[in-house]
């Protein structure tokens, strides 16, 4: 029986607590008697026959569904799109979700005849996934059977040819998807739940939309009113896209969802202190802990960049829904709430973030300071249901060596934001105002869009609004062990220890502040009362 | 030495692991045997030899060890799993490797299976055994046991203890109905040895499949352990039948969706799945996955036992490529003026 | 009279260049340059005058003088031992307060008829840099004969004085020569409309003509400048650029500006039609045939000198590589001489406030020094102050 969640009180006999930096970690010993550590519930069960689960779920789906195959017939276009690279995290061990149901689908849509078949990598505006990326989701089943006759695409929301505008929502979004699927019989939608943000209609109406369409809810107003993004009820991200799910419905597109959820088994077998309680560490895990903090410590940074992005989750299918978007999304947040949840009791006047190698924008790639904020200040700080773990001008103090370093394949134009835009002002208002637009119509950044692995021009701007509400909220942000000036062009102050980095936090919230340490990955949600 | 009391024609008593201390003594017996015979002084004389028969006077049934009775329990011991283990991982894995260049895919059908399971697959020559037990994955690896033909490989003493000790081979009776070979088969299942067996009972005389038998969907459905469908293209080329000649080459296993028999299923029905699982494999391999599932789902899927009565050169023509063994003989360049 | 001199002196020559290669500005020290007792120079001819210099700048051609860097190319061009100095603002024996257009063209040394480019006006372009009465020297401050602006006294052809307007100060009149110089960077690429231009490098000549670009030249819109240290992108954005890039972003910031692709080695597709190199160095040039639009010009108004590049982009996008030295009538402005327009210039700019800091000549090596590591020092220009001076 997996343990829930657990919030520990440090005193004095705590032992150092497991700090994520980037490509390594730390142990970190906290102030006693004002600390806390909040800890992810253990993995929950696996599903013992996932293909038979997956099987279970297309025959007896949810909502007012029929089951799959009642829905499939010969002659008409079948679309099954599917999410990207950026789920989950880190990519799990071969055979992904993805491939499992994609081929569950496929097998009905060939025992009922449909040849009309199309697989869609969700995308939005993402990167293009590489071959082996797109091998390891669908599996090489599926990709020697689809690619090599152009059936599986990716999506393209630049593509004059290939998008449709179905209409405006009744607060005047505008509403445009892919082609091929709207114009589909049916869309079989496959996702990977990892975190409560993900699916719903959230899957097709931003994974298969356009920029037209994502600058009404990808934006700083939305952001700073989605109270937190993880947290549907109270989410105007999901409001929006709830909004376009209705009308993409209403406009005769039709939806079956997938969705899959996954335990918060993160690491192998060999890295298993990275998910214990620290006082459970066996000798075992000790030696574990030295042997690699010892070497990644002398290990060059590129070389520790490609060992940790090499790591696969053994995340393993806890759950498969089908059906109707909204019934199936309510079954599948439930299932995350229950592997994620984690009561809290109150705000602290601190809180501190480990921030680990990978977030979902740099999957084989690099975490450029861009993305450290995204991933502190817009992933861990929502990570909240109720109300943010640190209270109302208060400070994030995050940890990561934040290089001043860009994947110049994957993101072009964050080295522009961060050269150009960072260097003039860091206020999402402003930001959005004099710049998005010009990013976002670049001819450059659509062109290695469109053909080469780059995320789109305006993508840089979304991680920043996705930070948006935490900057609106905080007192101050300090980053422990980054390089001064790229924390400095985020406009957050650096320190070199977190000692350091509680001393400069008192000059805002005051001496003996309350601490909190997120102890995430694994992920979990904190529902502070 | 004592033997086991049997009783004359009749069925050995169905064996079972653990086995008694009796049997373990007894179960040595077969491997000294022939390791004797073979240090045997050459003929001499009787009383040296033993008597020659007198044909007048009616033979009694020999002791049946040999064949379908054979007793291999003394090959899943200790000392010949370790014996095993290191062939396999010293010898057979690398030779294979180099000989047959082994392209696996579709271990990931399998991966989230646990406990023991039948491997069956296509048939076509001599090393599809030794190629199988060298890509076999762990749980399984060095936990399975192969059926042979008992009238093949277990008809001296030598083979049977040969084929027992290296591949950890079972007798199978292939030739006539009996349910003696296959109980035991089941028995092996059943203490968590899976079985590895090629359906078709032979090898293929001439490049395509031969109609399947229901053993295997048999032991399946009295198990209630799945099956796994493997489809192996390739090794014909290595070494045909009635062949003794290895020619490097590549090979292509693919691993199918495991058939999971459930009680009452009809063996027949589950033998006809089985053979379609492989035929569909064979489709995957030399179209794409889709395309298989599509024929598999129409049952459309190109049969594996080829063109039925036609001619033999007509067989052999559709086998194409496949069928082709002779390389061009070398030297066939202009010649020098 | 006490003056720094430059003396042919192979050995400290070679110094100079070893010591200035470890440390820029190390050559005042163990250099060619002297501070020596001097007599005052004769008068070359009848209307030639008597100046007494106020304040001389230092200028990069001199640094590369001091610390051994010149090329060979201005062996024959120049006079042993001269006192270097060209950027001067000085009185005449009469009360005039004059700032001296150095360039020593027919004219000048009394050719008559003079060469075709003098007689044209463009004396800069003299092809009679050896002849005359005078000896070789192809500005004050590199003849031995006319003396330069850092000693207390030096002598010049009327035809070379330019008058300060009374109400001005020495500090600003002394930026006129070097503004001149800038001026007539700018002016030289050709006119377009609604152009991007690119300014490499933020020292005097780079701020000079960003001044110019953004004063004179209303076809350009968009002024992206390179510039490194603090003052010098607060100075560039005060005087209109408006992108400061540092050195390693410049190829990203004019891919942004102008829109082009860039390609994987750091090239762009397409670029600015006006690239102004204040540099010189291999590096600027790269940088400059890299952002350099198909058909562009690019402008080297910094000294070169021997540099290493690669001339692919020059020939595959038929880049136009033009000099622009010294000073001469501009055609952009109506064909105003480069000097007048400077002198509105830096009166319209306030280009006062380039000057940094004024050494006495005694400090000479300290001066050197801080003009060597200006930027990073957070100065512009340097002079040496020459009211004190006694001269007798």
């Amino acid at each position: 029986m997996p343990r829930p969640g657990f919030v520990l009180e440090v005193d004095r006999s705590t032992p150092p607590i497991l700090t994520w930096h980037g490509e390594g970690f730390r142990l970190e010993r906290l102030p006693a008697e004002r600390s806390r550590v909040i800890y992810a519930p253990e993995p929950v069960a696996a599903l013992d026959d996932p293909d038979q689960a997956v099987q279970d779920a297309l025959l007896h789906p949810l909502g007012d569904s029929p089951p799959l195959p009642d829905l499939l017939r010969p002659g008409m276009r079948l679309t099954i799109a599917f999410d990207d690279i950026s789920l989950p995290l880190p990519p799990m061990q071969k055979p992904d979700n993805r491939q499992r149901v994609i081929e569950a689908v496929l097998e009905m849509a060939a025992a009922a005849g449909v040849d009309d078949v199309v697989l869609i990598c969700a995308l939005a505006l993402h990167r293009r996934m590489t071959e082996a990326e797109l091998r390891h989701a669908v599996g090489d089943r599926v990709y020697d059977s689809f690619a090599p006759h152009g059936l599986l695409l990716q999506h393209d929301a630049e593509d004059p040819d290939g998008l449709v505008h179905l209409g405006q929502t009744d607060k005047g979004e505008d509403v445009e998807i892919n082609k091929r699927a709207a114009e589909s019989d049916l869309i079989v939608y496959v996702n990977i739940n990892l975190v409560a943000m993900d699916g719903g209609h959230k899957s097709v109406a931003t994974g298969l939309a356009s920029y037209r369409s994502l600058r009404h809810h990808h934006n700083v107003k939305t952001m700073r009113h989605s109270r937190s993004f993880m947290d549907q009820e109270h989410s105007e991200l999901h409001s929006s896209n709830w909004r376009m799910g209705r009308l993409i419905a209403a406009a005769g597109v039709k939806v079956f969802q997938i969705e899959t959820t996954l335990n918060n088994d993160t690491f192998p077998k060999q890295m298993a202190f990275l998910q214990k309680r620290e006082w459970e560490w066996s000798g075992r895990d000790r030696a574990t802990y030295l042997a690699t903090s010892k070497s990644l410590s002398r290990t060059p940074p590129k070389l520790a960049r490609s060992i940790f992005q090499s790591i696969k989750a053994p995340h393993a299918m806890t759950g498969v829904y089908a059906g109707e978007v909204e019934a199936v999304h309510a079954a599948t947040t439930a299932a995350v709430y229950e592997q994620q949840l984690v009561s809290v009791e109150g705000q602290t006047d601190v809180a501190i973030f480990g921030l680990p190698h990978v977030c979902p924008y740099n999957v084989n790639s690099i975490m450029n300071p861009i993305l450290v904020m995204c991933m502190g200040l817009g992933y861990l700080f929502n990570l909240y249901r109720g109300k943010p773990i640190v209270r109302q001008g208060g400070v994030a103090i995050l940890s990561h060596p934040t290089p001043w370093a860009f994947h110049p394949v994957h993101h072009p134009s964050y080295i522009d934001f961060f050269e150009e835009v960072l260097s003039e002002t860091t206020d999402p208002i402003e930001i959005e105002k004099t710049y998005e637009e010009r990013f976002a119509t670049d001819e450059w950044y659509r062109h290695l869009y469109r053909t080469s692995h780059a995320y789109h021009g305006v993508h840089p701007f979304y991680m920043w609004y996705w930070g948006a509400h935490a900057l609106e909220h905080l007192g101050d942000v300090i980053i422990v062990g980054g390089d001064p000036a790229a924390v400095r062009r985020l406009g957050f102050s650096p320190a070199t220890t977190l000692t350091d980095a509680l001393e400069m936090a008192s000059d805002t919230v005051g001496r003996h502040p309350t601490i909190s340490h997120f102890h995430c990955p694994p992920i979990m949600l904190a529902d502070v009362s | 030495m004592a033997g086991v009391p049997r009783l004359p024609g009749g069925a050995p008593p169905e064996k079972r692991l653990p086995v008694s201390m009796e049997r373990v003594r007894t179960g040595t017996a077969p491997a000294l045997r022939a390791a004797r015979r073979l240090l045997k002084p050459p003929p001499s004389p009787f009383p040296y030899t033993s008597p020659t028969w007198p044909d007048s006077v009616p033979r009694e049934p020999a002791e049946r060890d040999l064949g379908v009775d054979y007793d291999t329990d003394w090959a899943r011991r200790y000392p010949a799993r370790v014996a095993r283990l290191l062939l396999t991982e010293v010898v057979a894995t690398p030779a294979m490797a180099a000989l047959a260049d082994p392209q696996v895919a579709g271990l990931d059908r399998i991966a989230h299976l646990d406990g023991p399971v039948v491997f069956a697959a296509n048939h076509a020559s001599h090393i599809d055994t030794p190629l199988l037990l060298s890509v076999l994955p762990e749980p399984w690896r060095h936990r399975t046991v192969v059926a042979g033909a008992a009238d093949y490989f277990f008809d001296t003493k030598l083979k049977a203890a040969a084929f027992a000790l290296s591949i950890n081979a079972i007798p199978i009776e292939r030739l006539r109905v009996s349910r003696t070979s296959a109980n035991r088969a089941a028995g092996l299942l059943q203490d968590g040895w899976s079985l590895l067996i090629f359906p078709e009972g032979g090898r293929s005389p001439d490049g395509w499949g031969q109609p399947h038998k229901a053993g295997p969907a048999w032991m399946a459905v009295r198990t209630g352990r799945p099956i796994v469908p493997i489809h192996i293209e390739g090794t014909r080329n290595i070494l045909p039948r009635h062949s003794g000649r290895i020619r490097p080459g590549t090979t292509h296993i693919s691993f199918g969706r495991p058939i999971r028999p459930v009680e009452g299923d009809d063996p027949r029905e589950v033998a006809a799945r089985l053979e379609a699982a492989i035929s569909a494999l064979a489709d995957e391999h030399t179209t794409d996955w889709w395309t298989a599932r599509k024929r598999a789902a129409a049952g459309t899927s190109p049969e594996l036992t080829g063109p039925g009565g036609a001619g033999a050169w007509r067989r052999t023509w559709a086998l194409g490529e496949r069928g082709r063994r002779s390389r061009r003989p070398a030297g066939g360049r202009w010649p020098k003026l | 009279m006490r003056a720094l001199k430059v003396e042919r002196s192979l050995a400290r020559f070679g110094a100079a260049r070893v010591a200035s290669g470890w440390r820029p500005g190390a050559g005042g020290k163990v250099g060619p340059l002297r501070l020596a007792e001097m007599d005052l120079p004769d008068l070359p001819g009848p209307d030639w005058v008597r100046l007494r210099p106020r304040l001389s700048g230092i200028c990069g051609s001199d640094l590369a003088t001091v610390d051994g860097r010149s090329s060979q190319w201005f062996e024959p061009i120049v006079t042993f031992p001269f006192v270097p100095g060209h950027e001067i603002v000085a009185d005449t024996e009469d009360g005039r307060r004059v700032v001296v257009e150095p360039v020593l063209g027919c004219v000048v040394r009394g050719i008559d008829p003079p060469c075709p480019a003098c007689a044209a006006g463009h004396a800069h372009r003299c092809e009679r840099l050896t002849g005359g009465h005078l000896s070789p020297g192809l500005q004050t401050g590199f003849c031995a004969e006319v003396g330069g602006g850092w000693s207390a006294a030096l002598v010049a052809h009327p035809a070379q004085l330019h008058d300060v307007p009374d109400d001005w100060s020495d500090e600003a009149a002394v930026l006129v020569e070097p503004t001149a110089c800038g001026v007539h960077g700018a002016l030289a690429g050709p006119p377009g409309d609604d152009q991007v231009a690119v300014v490499i490098g933020a020292g005097t000549l780079g701020l000079t003509v960003i001044a110019a670009l953004s004063r004179l030249r209303p076809d350009i819109t968009r002024i992206i400048a390179v510039a490194k240290h603090p003052v010098q992108k607060e100075m560039a954005t005060a005087l209109g650029a408006t992108t400061i890039a540092a050195p390693g972003e410049l190829r990203r910031a004019v891919r942004r500006a102008t829109g082009s692709w860039i390609l994987d080695s750091g090239q762009l597709t397409g670029g600015a039609p006006l690239v102004i190199d204040c540099v010189g160095s291999a590096d600027s040039l790269a940088d400059a045939l890299a952002v350099a639009a198909p058909g562009a010009t690019i402008v080297m108004v910094g000294m070169p000198g021997g540099v290493h590049v690669d001339l692919t982009p020059l020939w595959q996008r038929e880049i136009r590589l033009a000099g622009a030295y010294a000073y001469g009538p501009e055609p952009l402005a109506g064909g105003r001489h480069s000097f007048a327009v400077a002198t509105d210039l830096v009166a319209d700019a306030g280009l006062e406030r380039l000057l940094t800091i004024t050494y006495p000549l005694d400090r000479h090596a300290e001066a050197i020094a801080h003009a060597a590591t200006a930027g990073r020092r957070g100065a512009v220009k340097v002079a040496f102050d020459l009211r004190s001076e006694k001269r007798r």
